[in-house]
């Protein structure tokens, strides 16, 4: 079932497209990332569903029947910055935040807790760093423990430490069946905690699927290939048995090594047995996977935007 | 739309530009008015001249019983354009911090912001009607001689609370539209101090009563100044048709405010 479904999304700023007929489904209980350039539309998009921009043409759902209101009630939300009153404490924050949600204050210091800003909690927010305002923002959206999270660059301003943590409570909220939808520009952070993503650029969507499918297809729709690399005592032996096998494509010496292009379904289980069968002991056998990197510059290519 | 309010108050109660104007207004206006009265009191005691006496009567008592109504209504309507500024820094501070759509993301829906902010209004005026009519009734408690009908022209205390509605509206349209603290600030003074004063002047030309009608004199109108010699006063038109035409104002204000933020991409 889909958390939500977002059909021809098009926003317009006078001749500008921010976001040209965007279609996708973002599945329950997924990571779901978008990743696109600075620029991209990212931050539009969640603007346009969270009912902060309204949209040009085109219509998003939520799963549910009740009022976009209402829902976005059981959405925690952390949108582009974190904005809070300047005057005010962390805990007074959240106290508005939990108010506005129709929440008690119950979660308030297990939130601030999650975050490692309970300490801080009476201090006024405008005396926060900018690693602390992000993880008041990040403890804002857990408040009322919701089902779904949006999560607009989770990791802004955080310094290495305070990026895995969230990175690690990113996962374990995916772990308690949660839904998270995140924006970012960062590959690395995308691929260490998404299981799908979208990818943006200039508004436009240019893939959409699992984290593995979107490696695996070509830029033209088709099926790409698998690199993998095995090495053995005897190379030009190895070469020769490894090319009989059902779905190696090429074969080519690399150093002392042999790069196989395969076929998608071929494991590298099948090619170790395979060679243990012929007499062969591979002592190095390394899946190449393509790097959500090197995906995202073959689909946006690699120039930045703007 | 007491909920609303119990959250607008969590926002403004630790604020402390708030409390500066809050209670500026609160305390100020009290004080000037009083120690004006007494000023005003004293002189009139003392004066012995026929001159004097001619322009005591021509300014009809303003301190006292019944006129002590439109003397407070009229010198609280001066000191509410504070509240004015107060509004608009309240409404503009939200866009500045972004935290209107953190609202909205959180849940509200853009009405209930709306609704909130209406609740304040509301407060604002409640408090300021509250305060004029209290004031009112000890100066004229205070230095009246005779107390048969105190409350003869208390209206003027409702006109009053009319007037702070209008001149709040017009703030909270000028702070929705603009956005900007500064730039709002300058235009709703601009708007209040000159604009609606220079369109008064060119339309009560020739007698004509148009002026009457412009966007805040239609209210201011309806509490004279009351230092002014009434026979100065050129104004032809019925209260009850200003009171309509200030009801008229109010709700247009109300539905541009609705339909723009309705439909408004909610941006710094």
């Amino acid at each position: 079932m889909a958390i939500l479904r977002l059909d021809n999304l098009t926003k317009k700023y006078g001749s500008i497209k921010a976001l040209d007929k965007v279609s996708f489904e973002v599945p329950a209980q997924t990571v779901f990332g978008i990743l696109g350039p600075n620029g991209s539309g990212k931050t539009t998009l969640l603007g346009i569903v969270m009912d902060i921009l309204k949209v040009t043409e085109g219509t998003y759902q939520w799963a549910g029947n009740r009022t976009t209101d209402e829902l976005r009630k059981t959405i925690g939300t952390l949108l582009e910055t974190p904005n809070f009153y300047h005057y005010l404490s962390g805990e007074d924050n959240l106290k508005i935040a939990a108010k506005i949600k129709g929440r008690g204050e119950g979660d308030i210091e297990k939130v601030l807790q999650t975050v490692n800003l309970y300490e801080r909690r009476k201090s006024k927010f405008n005396t926060y760093s900018l690693g602390m305002k992000q993880r008041l923002a990040i403890a804002s959206t857990l408040l009322g423990n919701p089902d779904v999270l949006v999560f607009d660059e989770p990791t802004n301003g955080l310094d290495p430490a305070g990026i895995a943590e969230i990175r690690e409570l990113i996962k374990a909220l995916h772990g308690q069946g949660k839904t998270i939808i995140m924006a970012s520009h960062i590959l690395d952070e995308v691929e260490k905690v998404c299981t799908h993503v979208a990818i943006i650029q200039k508004g436009i969507l240019k893939t959409v699927g699992t984290v593995a499918e979107v490696l695996n297809v070509s830029t033209t729709g088709n099926i790409a290939s698998v690199c993998i690399e095995i090495c053995a005592a005897d190379n030009s032996q190895l070469k020769n048995i490894v090319q009989t096998l059902a779905g190696v494509l090429t074969v080519v010496e690399m150093g002392n090594c042999l790069e196989l292009n395969c076929e998608v379904n071929i494991s590298p289980d099948t090619i170790n047995q395979f060679c243990f069968d012929k007499g062969i002991v591979l002592n190095k056998l390394v899946v190449k996977r393509k790097s959500l990197e090197t995906r995202f510059l073959e689909i946006t290519g690699n120039q930045s935007d703007r | 739309m007491f909920k609303l309010f119990k959250i607008e108050w969590l926002k403004i109660k630790t604020y402390r530009t708030f409390w500066i104007l809050f209670l500026g207004f609160l305390v100020f206006f009290p004080i000037a008015f009083y120690l004006s009265a007494y000023k005003f009191m004293e002189s009139m005691a003392n004066s012995k001249s026929i001159e004097e006496n001619i322009i005591k009567s021509l300014l009809d008592a303003p301190y006292v019983f019944p006129r002590v109504w439109i003397t407070a209504s009229w010198m609280g309507g001066l000191f509410f354009i504070i509240m004015g500024m107060l509004f608009i820094l309240l409404i503009t501070n939200e866009v500045q911090y972004r935290t209107h759509r953190q609202n909205i993301i959180d849940g509200w829906s853009r009405m209930d912001f709306l609704k909130a902010k209406f609740s304040v209004l509301i407060f604002f005026v409640a408090v300021s009607t509250l305060l004029v009519f209290i004031i009112g009734l000890v100066v004229g408690e205070v230095f009246s001689t005779n107390k048969s009908n105190i409350f003869e022209g208390i209206h003027y205390v409702g006109y009053f609370a009319l007037m702070a509605m209008l001149y709040l509206m017009l703030a909270f349209l000028v702070a929705i539209l603009v956005k900007r603290t500064g730039l709002s600030i300058i235009i709703y003074f601009s708007l209040v101090c000159i604009v609606d004063n220079v369109l008064w002047l060119i339309f009560t030309l020739k007698d004509s009563q148009i002026g009457y009608f412009m966007p805040l004199e239609v209210v201011d109108s309806l509490v004279p100044n009351p230092f002014k010699p009434k026979i100065m006063e050129k104004r032809t038109v019925a209260d009850y048709t200003l009171v309509m035409a200030t009801v008229a104002y109010i709700l247009a204000y109300v539905s541009i405010i609705i339909t723009y933020f309705r439909k408004t991409d909610l941006k710094t």
